[in-house]
């Protein structure tokens, strides 16, 4: 991946409110077009990291960077696009009046914000709703109309705060093939949530915060590889009788008539494994590696559990 | 460049505030029903006050002989409040069934009304209490008036001469000639009211448009728009626009009115009078200073007040009662400002009302009670300087402290804050 100048850099941030330490220590750099993932349990500190790169809140302590200079809210705000976990928006108004007000208020002029809105209610088919109230949309419908408004006004950073909560299967789609289209486009996107199965879809870099402290910071293969723990499904075409698998290779760690986990032991390779079970008269099928999937290293790093607690179980 | 951003973005807010209020079908209804109301109440008054008196029917037993019918009846010509009906009966048979012959009561003329003498005592007995009794007395009079006149020698060039020669007395306020007590207590009742009415009506409009925004999650996204101080300024003077609108409109509405009826009243005895108090109104009171001191003390107080709403909405959540418990102690100030209104109403250069106009709190409705009495006559200008300065101080104050509060609140979910963690937001 090409390395290019951050456009958002945060160092040794703080945060810290009366009973808890919201956002303790974290550094982080992102680059332009990056999908950038930040992840973290419920409380973790993401809405208050995000509060603050988005001017809402003032670090105690610490430095953001926008585009190569210090964060100015006042200035830089207009380039930085917010869709906060709690949607929100004013429900007795109406649609296309709000969408051009919330533009504005991002500097964008009133024609502008107008043809820019219109073109997007063509493509997400919503021209007729127009001079429909809020109130009167589904909630799928007023998540669409938040995701159009957060990008309108062509922001350099967008920061989506779970943007596919509520949204059925179609309409997921829709907003994920948008996001890639900005991303490619130049934008910057900050994807916030808990959901990791989405990340590891979606996202080229993650960041893992816990109890305001980041605690992983890397590619998404980059993280995967770190987590592996050496764990290799194999199948078999006949059933392949477990004896004497003491050995060693490996550990099993489960087993089933024509499949098998198995955990390679330190300085074994695949190939002397292979062998082992060759040389047994096993017939395999397939011999694959089980790298962890982010939501079993989210886990694990938020619990403290080992990552083969899984498989025991199955 | 960044300054200019920002009055972009608070006009661009103080636009929505204003025009989706004023677009409102309530504000048209409210705006559209002052008027009539306002019409109703002076006609609707003027009506009353003729048709609406009960007349009574008195039966009068004459035994001095004096009350003759052409006296009674010229008595009975000067209004319809009550009518006398001379009688030739025994007091009592007619004590008996005067009810019954439509009678409210009855009135017995003592035989020894002699020379001019006054009888005793007169009364009207009745089976009720009746209310106009003195527009019988009056008519009783008017006839021994005349009785009188006649037993004195006295002819009618001679009663008039009797008549007109009075002397009147009136109140002269040397440093502001031609203010008129009565009305200035009257002017100062009803602006000081307006004042009232602005700071609680649109005050809880503050308070609830900003509930609304936390409610509806939409805070969060125009904070990461505009500064949470500039949403409320917008805020706060956009709602202070609908107010003023209003207002303008009403004046407008009033003027109209006011003219159409001065055309009207050539021939209507009720409009006329109307008319003329308010001829006398308008001639006793300086209306260009009395409209820029309204305005003043208005948007004054408004600002004032608004500011503390408009915390108090940031920190509460959707519960409409936590927002009440939370508002009670200002709006029992407001209220405690009209308590020396009236006080100030009556005696403009009392003490308490000297300083509850010129304390932030209370001076904006306190203030337009004294006003209409005469600058610098009963208001000397230090007062009303003194009081203006501390107002703009106050509401510049005010408003940072609930900026302060504003921004930690709007941002906050949960369980109510009490005033001292409100304080300690505001403080920290």
């Amino acid at each position: 991946m090409q390395k290019t100048m951050p456009v958002l850099e945060v160092q040794n941030l703080k945060k810290y409110f009366a009973n808890q330490k919201a956002v303790d220590d974290i550094s982080l750099e992102i680059s332009e077009g990056q999908i950038f993932g930040l992840l973290g349990p419920n409380g973790a500190g993401k809405t208050t990291l995000i509060r603050m790169i988005t001017g809402i809140f003032y670090p105690d302590s610490g430095n953001i960077i926008f585009d190569g200079k210090p964060f100015d809210a006042e200035n830089d705000i207009t380039k930085i696009g917010y869709m906060p976990e709690e949607r929100g928006l004013y429900k007795k108004m109406k649609i296309g009046e709000q969408a051009v007000y919330l533009a504005q208020l991002k500097g964008l002029s009133k024609r502008d914000a107008v043809a820019r809105i219109k073109d997007w209610f063509a493509r997400f088919e919503m021209e007729s709703w127009w001079n429909k109230k809020v109130e009167d949309l589904s909630k799928g419908m007023q998540q669409k109309l938040q995701f159009v408004i957060t990008v309108l006004h062509h922001p350099r950073l967008i920061i989506l705060d779970e943007p596919f909560s509520g949204l059925d299967p179609v309409n997921s789609n829709l907003i994920k093939d948008e996001i890639y289209k900005l991303a490619r486009n130049g934008s910057t996107i900050i994807f916030s949530t808990h959901r990791m199965e989405q990340v590891e879809e979606i996202c080229d870099h993650i960041v893992l915060v816990n109890k305001g402290r980041k605690i992983l910071d890397g590619t998404v293969q980059q993280v995967k590889q770190d987590f592996k723990e050496n764990l290799f499904n194999i199948g078999f075409s006949d059933a392949f009788a477990e004896s004497e698998l003491n050995n060693e290779l490996f550990d099993v760690v489960s087993a089933s008539q024509n499949s098998m986990v198995i955990q390679k032991k330190e300085n074994r390779s695949n190939n002397e494994i292979l062998q082992y079970f060759l040389n047994n008269g096993a017939s395999i099928d397939s011999f694959n590696e089980m790298l962890p999937s982010l939501s079993d290293i989210f886990i694990r790093e938020v619990e403290g559990t080992p990552l083969a607690r899984r498989f025991e179980s199955n | 460049m960044t300054k200019t951003i920002i009055m972009k973005k608070i006009l661009l807010i103080i636009q929505r505030e204003f025009l989706t209020r004023v677009r409102k079908r309530s504000f048209i209804i409210t705006t559209l029903l002052f008027p009539l109301l306002y019409l109703a109440l002076i006609f609707g008054t003027a009506f009353i006050g003729e048709k609406g008196q009960t007349k009574l029917k008195i039966a009068v037993l004459d035994s001095s002989g004096k009350f003759t019918k052409a006296r009674v009846d010229s008595a009975n010509a000067f209004d319809k409040a009550s009518t006398l009906v001379l009688v030739n009966e025994t007091p009592a048979s007619l004590e008996k069934d005067f009810e019954h012959k439509g009678y409210d009561g009855f009135v017995i003329i003592p035989a020894n009304t002699v020379g001019t003498m006054a009888p005793d005592k007169i009364e009207i007995k009745a089976n009720r209490t009746l209310g106009t009794a003195s527009s019988v007395q009056s008519k009783l009079n008017t006839i021994w008036n005349d009785i009188k006149y006649e037993e004195l020698g006295i002819d009618s060039q001679k009663q008039k001469q009797l008549n007109d020669s009075k002397l009147t007395v009136q109140v002269e306020n040397m440093q502001d000639k031609g203010s008129n007590a009565k009305i200035a207590s009257l002017t100062g009742y009803i602006t000081g009211f307006l004042i009232y009415f602005i700071l609680l009506i649109y005050g809880s409009q503050v308070m609830m448009g900003v509930m609304e925004e936390k409610t509806n999650r939409i805070a969060e996204i125009m904070v990461s728009s505009v500064k949470p101080f500039q949403l409320m300024v917008g805020k706060i003077i956009g709602i202070a626009a609908v107010a003023l609108t209003q207002f303008l409109l009403w004046i407008v509405f009033v003027f109209l009115i006011y003219n159409i009826t001065k055309s009207g009243s050539a021939g209507n005895s009720a409009m006329a009078v109307v008319v003329g108090q308010a001829q006398e109104v308008f001639s006793s009171l300086n209306i260009p200073q009395l409209l820029f001191l309204f305005a003043f003390y208005f948007l004054g107080g408004f600002f004032f007040y608004a500011s503390m709403y408009a915390a108090i909405g940031s920190a509460v959540n959707e519960d409409m009662r936590e927002a009440q418990s939370l508002s009670f102690p200002i709006t029992m100030i407001i209220i405690f400002a009209i308590f020396i209104l009236t006080i100030a109403m009556q005696d403009p250069t009392s003490p308490i009302a000297v300083w509850g106009s010129i304390i932030p709190f209370t001076s904006p409705i306190v203030m337009m009670a004294r006003v209409p009495y005469g600058i610098p006559g009963t208001v000397p200008y230090w007062q009303l300087f003194l009081s203006m300065g501390l107002l703009v101080g106050g509401f510049l104050f005010m408003a940072w402290f609930a900026g302060k509060i504003y921004r930690t609140g709007i941002l906050m979910y949960g369980k109510k804050p009490t005033w001292k963690e409100m304080l300690k937001w505001a403080f920290k």
